[in-house]
């Protein structure tokens, strides 16, 4: 009887680990394309984290619904159940589990986070840590690209300094490791670019350090992830990931242009609401007059 | 409902529990005190906000004083301090006769302490007329007069409140209920002058 | 007590009630009871209101771009959603569930301080005002989210001295001076004023876990206050505390406003918790599993929430070891909650199940719970956090937590002691629609916001690109389910209330001092005080709960 209980526990804990890593193994594809050596680091440990929650999730809920189905007491059944006040074991047990499972997740965690070098403010200092490359890069052949972020009410302007070429559109050339200065001049806004699994938020007044490590060719978003006021939702801009060729190709293109005034959503929206008179909406701070830069999406 | 068992001891159980029962009842002022001590232990910890917003601010503005202001004079409110801290003892020795059924005396040492909160007011009105900055200069002259203002609030409140007490303590058969509030007003000032010993150590010896 | 016939008319030995008059509920009543219903039907006015403005915030989000209403609105209706939801709502909510239940629970006549208790309910229609009237000054009210973050709290474009942003710290401030009282209030009750023979280990759960909860408001909310009164400076009075162009620091706001708001989930889920382990063993006949130690976890959770705040600021300006030490110390919450996850499902296991209403949200409460806990210990993670961090997977996470845990606790909690309140039954079919299209609701409305969040979509956006539009409009049509879901319930309370079936004193054979009086209990609640000889949840026992009183 008892060998039998065993056995059929076991069972069903298989039976629930395989549901499980099958589940986690979906879990990348609720993810956005990994684009930078951070998002496949980030992607295992949320795959493992979800292989995880479904075992405990069903676990438990399976244990509540066949308790419901099974154990429901008869229309005219007014008795009472055993008296069962509790059971140490069990106790210790489902406290001690916990701890070491959250011990297990806090040192992966903390791994990841230690691979992902992610450098925030306070921290203007060389890497003292391995960045996390995809394939290994030689420094010293490929010097890191710097680019100055300027995040304002409600804009994105790059900046590349060593060319003079600002831009309203990020391009990043793939395989090298990003460096990134953060500036706003007026409120918090948040650098983030959810394929590329990197967020900080842009404290005003700051030089914020950041770094990723681009490694897929393509186009992707940037949104400002820190509530900025009024037109918050607008400020998106495209970050383009290319080869090293194409990078030099735009920034030297884009080094040749004379600066034009950049499309910008909040700005244009603003204006259309100052047009019409009665407007249904509350007073907001003025955004920022649509950007001069050398490249915007509309300079081609 | 009916009981389906008689319980074992219940005749020892009842008795010693109709007296707890009776207790309870009555001590009003008791659970006055207690619900007091926990309101100021929560009050404590708006200071404990704004001591840990000090601290982050002195150790990690550059520019901390706004320009043409040297520092802080100590002289006068370490005589201030001086004044409130002992009124701490004055409304203690008042409490005492309070106790010995001495109402003459209660009155006389319960003013002399809000003769000498008044004068800790006086004195840092004073000092607020001197200085060289403004509530607005720079987040130095933000939490200075944040401190010492709140601060100031709660010595007003307790001078008030002092007032109250020795107003009330003509009404004849006054204490007959107990002496809560003439205790709470003595607790609460007790609480302003420790609170002001760290502000004091933090804004004016700290510099 | 548990071989009664439940048809014995129980009721006729308490014939001497008082006149149920709908007036003592708009009056200055110092009844702990009185004021408790006067806390949860305010409370539930607001959480209609905030509902309101949660639906049309999910019709502006069914198409991608901006179109039903001005940008400025919808930031304004997702501040006052989020404003109004926890101290219109479930703030007052709770406090008038503890205020309802303690006093009967520990064997006490009233509150330690019944018109302190007053004037503290009272409150919450004078700040409600306030947010509401914040709509008709010039610039609208406060749109700076309900983090109200500087800078972007202080900007006001309005210009105007009396401005939303204003409205919205006065009114905050209140809030927290009346929860502020309130909490005095219950710790000294809680503390002082147990029946005889009620020791620490013969309190309910709930009792213990409110007692927690306003622990927590006690240490918690002055730092909020604290970060308030500064941030009213520097919108008002021109200092500079958070501008960071002047010296200021933001982020210091955030600290304080996070060393309570984070703590202040617990303030919620406490009592909630407590429910739950009211609940479960009333419908499952079985004592609360590990009855102690359950207890005793509410504590090591109040600990342990005062050092977690940081897991809200990782994507801040927060340096490397900071974010590590909160990740772990958060984590290891997941300890003693899970310890009362098990223990309810131990409760349940091998019992008698009876599929009330009540017993209904109490489950789906539970696995709500369980969902959101996990995606809670994802959130943790800072790798995983970096990404996700204010992301639709933050408003899955906590909507989860808030209206999946939260609101299910506290409606099983209104309809088991419904009879009690009103000295009525409720329909049982109204609940039981109730409670599904609550589930499903719930479901449709909050499960898609976690793909949304992972795939990128950040909170608070009025617009957003049209890779999201799928997710977002089975979100929104889950909106319109809950919306639709409180009819029935409103329904109910209202006919039950007025023209229900009459209520026994004990009606779901419960154990508990508060089913050993009349219902609704007197004014003074006990003939005679109780005296405790046995611990709670004696179910299968044959003990009785009082020495005098039987149970």
């Amino acid at each position: 009887m008892k060998f039998k209980t065993i056995l059929i526990l076991v069972a069903i804990a298989l039976i629930l680990g395989a549901i499980s890593i099958w589940v986690g193994q979906i879990s990348y594809s609720w993810l956005p394309p990994q684009a930078s050596a951070e998002s496949k680091l980030v992607d295992n440990l949320f795959s493992f984290l979800v292989t995880l929650g479904t075992f405990i999730f069903l676990g438990v809920t399976g244990t509540v619904m066949y308790s419901v189905l099974f154990h429901r007491a008869g229309r005219y059944d007014l008795s009472d159940g055993p008296h069962i006040e509790g059971n140490v074991t069990l106790e210790v047990v489902w406290t001690a589990i916990p701890f070491l499972l959250v011990l297990w997740i806090a040192v992966y965690s903390y791994q990841t986070y230690q691979e992902m070098a992610i450098r925030g403010a306070h921290m203007h200092m060389p890497e003292a840590i391995e960045p996390a490359y995809a394939k290994p890069i030689d420094k010293s052949i490929e010097p890191m690209t710097e680019i100055e972020v300027e995040a304002k009410q409600w804009a994105w302007i790059f900046r590349y300094p060593e060319q003079n070429v600002t831009s309203t559109e990020l391009h990043l050339p793939v395989d090298r490791r990003a460096h990134l200065i953060l500036r706003s001049p007026d409120v918090i806004h948040g650098f983030y670019i959810p394929a590329f699994r990197v967020k900080q938020d842009i404290i005003p007044q700051q030089d914020m350090d950041f770094e990723f490590t681009p490694i897929r060719q393509g186009k992707y978003r940037l949104r400002d992830s820190e509530y900025s006021g009024t037109y918050f939702a607008a400020m998106q801009a495209d970050v383009v990931v290319e080869s090293k060729e194409d990078y030099q190709k735009w920034l030297a293109e884009a080094a040749r242009k004379m600066p034009s005034a950049a499309p910008n959503q909040a700005a244009s929206e603003y204006a259309q609401r100052e047009e019409k008179a009665a407007t249904a909406g509350w007073a907001t701070i003025i955004p920022v007059p649509a950007p001069m830069v050398n490249y915007h999406p509309a300079s081609k | 409902m009916t009981t389906l068992e008689p319980v074992i001891e219940k005749e020892r159980l009842h008795q010693s529990s109709h007296a707890i029962a009776h207790e309870h009842e009555h001590d009003e002022a008791g659970n006055s005190m207690f619900g007091f001590i926990v309101f100021l232990l929560s009050e404590s910890i708006i200071f404990l906000s704004f001591f840990a917003g000090y601290i982050l601010y002195k150790t990690t503005t550059s520019n901390w004083l706004p320009p043409g202001v040297e520092g802080l004079e100590v002289r006068d409110p370490t005589i201030n301090t001086v004044i409130l801290v002992s009124s701490s003892f004055v409304i203690y020795i008042a409490e005492r006769y309070l106790h010995n059924k001495n109402l003459w005396r209660f009155r006389f040492f319960w003013l002399l302490t809000m003769a000498m909160g008044s004068y800790f007011l006086y004195g840092q009105a004073v000092e607020w007329q001197s200085l060289k900055f403004g509530f607005t200069s720079g987040v130095f002259g933000g939490t200075f007069y944040l401190l010492t203002g709140f601060h100031g609030l709660h010595v007003f409140t307790g001078v008030l409140l002092q007032g109250i007490m020795l107003i009330r303590s003509f009404i004849p058969g006054n204490y007959e209920d107990g002496q809560f509030g003439v205790e709470a007003t003595s607790l609460f000032w007790h609480f302003v002058d420790v609170i002001w010993i760290i502000l004091f150590i933090l804004i004016y010896v700290w510099q | 007590m548990t071989q009664i016939a439940p048809e014995k008319p129980q009721t006729e030995a308490h014939s001497h009630e008082q006149p149920l008059s709908w007036r003592r509920y708009f009056s200055f009543s110092t009844d702990h009871k009185v004021i408790g219903i006067q806390y949860i039907v305010t409370a539930f006015f607001f959480f209609l209101l905030a509902g309101i403005f949660a639906m049309i915030m999910r019709g502006e989000l069914v198409t991608p771009p901006i179109d039903l209403v001005d940008r400025t609105v919808y930031n304004a209706l997702f501040t006052m959603h989020g404003t109004i939801m926890l101290f219109g709502w479930t703030f007052p909510v709770l406090a008038g569930l503890a205020n309802y239940l303690v006093p009967l629970m520990i064997g006490a006549r009233d509150m330690a301080f019944p018109r302190l208790n007053a004037v503290a309910f009272w409150m919450v229609p004078v700040f409600g005002f306030l947010f509401l009237f914040s709509f008709l000054v010039p610039g609208g009210p406060a749109q700076a989210g309900w983090w109200s973050y500087p800078p972007v709290s202080v900007q006001n474009p309005s210009g105007e001295w009396l401005n939303g942003e204003f409205l919205w710290l006065l009114a905050l401030t209140l809030s927290g001076v009346s929860s502020i009282m309130g909490a005095v209030n219950i710790v000294t009750t809680i503390v002082r004023m147990r029946c005889p023979g009620m020791s620490w280990f013969k309190m309910p759960v709930l009792v213990w876990t409110m007692l927690a909860a306003q622990i927590i408001q006690l240490f918690g909310l002055p730092a909020l206050t604290a970060g308030a009164v500064m941030l009213m400076c520097d919108l008002s009075f021109g200092t500079t505390f958070f501008d960071p162009a002047q010296g200021g620091d933001p982020v210091l706001f955030q600290h304080l406003f996070w060393f309570y708001s984070h703590p202040a989930v617990y303030v919620m889920i406490l009592p909630v918790f407590g429910i739950f382990s009211e609940v479960f063993p009333v419908y499952a006949r079985k004592p609360l599993f590990g009855y102690k130690v359950v207890a005793v976890s509410s504590f090591i959770i109040v600990a342990l929430s005062a050092v977690v705040w940081v897991h809200h600021m990782f994507a801040s300006d927060t340096p490397g070891w900071m974010r590590m030490l909160f990740m772990f110390s958060t984590m290891l919450i997941s300890v003693p909650t899970g310890i009362k996850v098990f223990a309810w499902v131990a409760t349940i296991w091998g019992g008698k199940l009876r599929l009330d209403t009540a017993m209904l949200f109490a489950l789906g409460g539970l696995i709500n719970f369980v969902f959101s806990g996990i995606t809670g210990i994802m959130l943790s993670s800072v790798p995983v956090d970096i990404h996700v961090n204010n992301t639709y997977f933050v408003v899955g996470h906590f909507h989860y937590v808030i209206y999946g845990a939260i609101v299910f606790g506290i409606y099983a909690g209104i309809y088991h002691w419904f009879p009690k309140m009103t000295g009525k039954m409720y329909y049982e079919g109204l609940g039981k629609l109730h409670f599904w299209l609550t589930f499903i609701g719930t479901t449709l409305n909050f499960l898609p916001m976690h793909p949304l969040g992972l795939m990128g979509m950040p909170r608070r956006v009025a617009s957003y690109d049209p890779e999201f539009a799928f997710w977002n409009v089975v979100a929104s049509i889950g909106a319109f389910l809950l919306g639709m879901s409180t009819i029935p319930f409103i329904l109910n309370v209202v006919a039950s209330w007025i023209a229900g079936k009459k209520a026994v004193d004990n009606p779901w054979r419960a154990i508990g001092l508060e089913w050993l009086v009349s219902s609704p209990p007197d004014v003074e609640n006990f003939e005679e005080i109780p005296i405790i000889v046995s611990e709670p949840y004696g179910y299968g026992k044959t003990e009785p709960l009082t020495e005098n009183m039987g149970g």
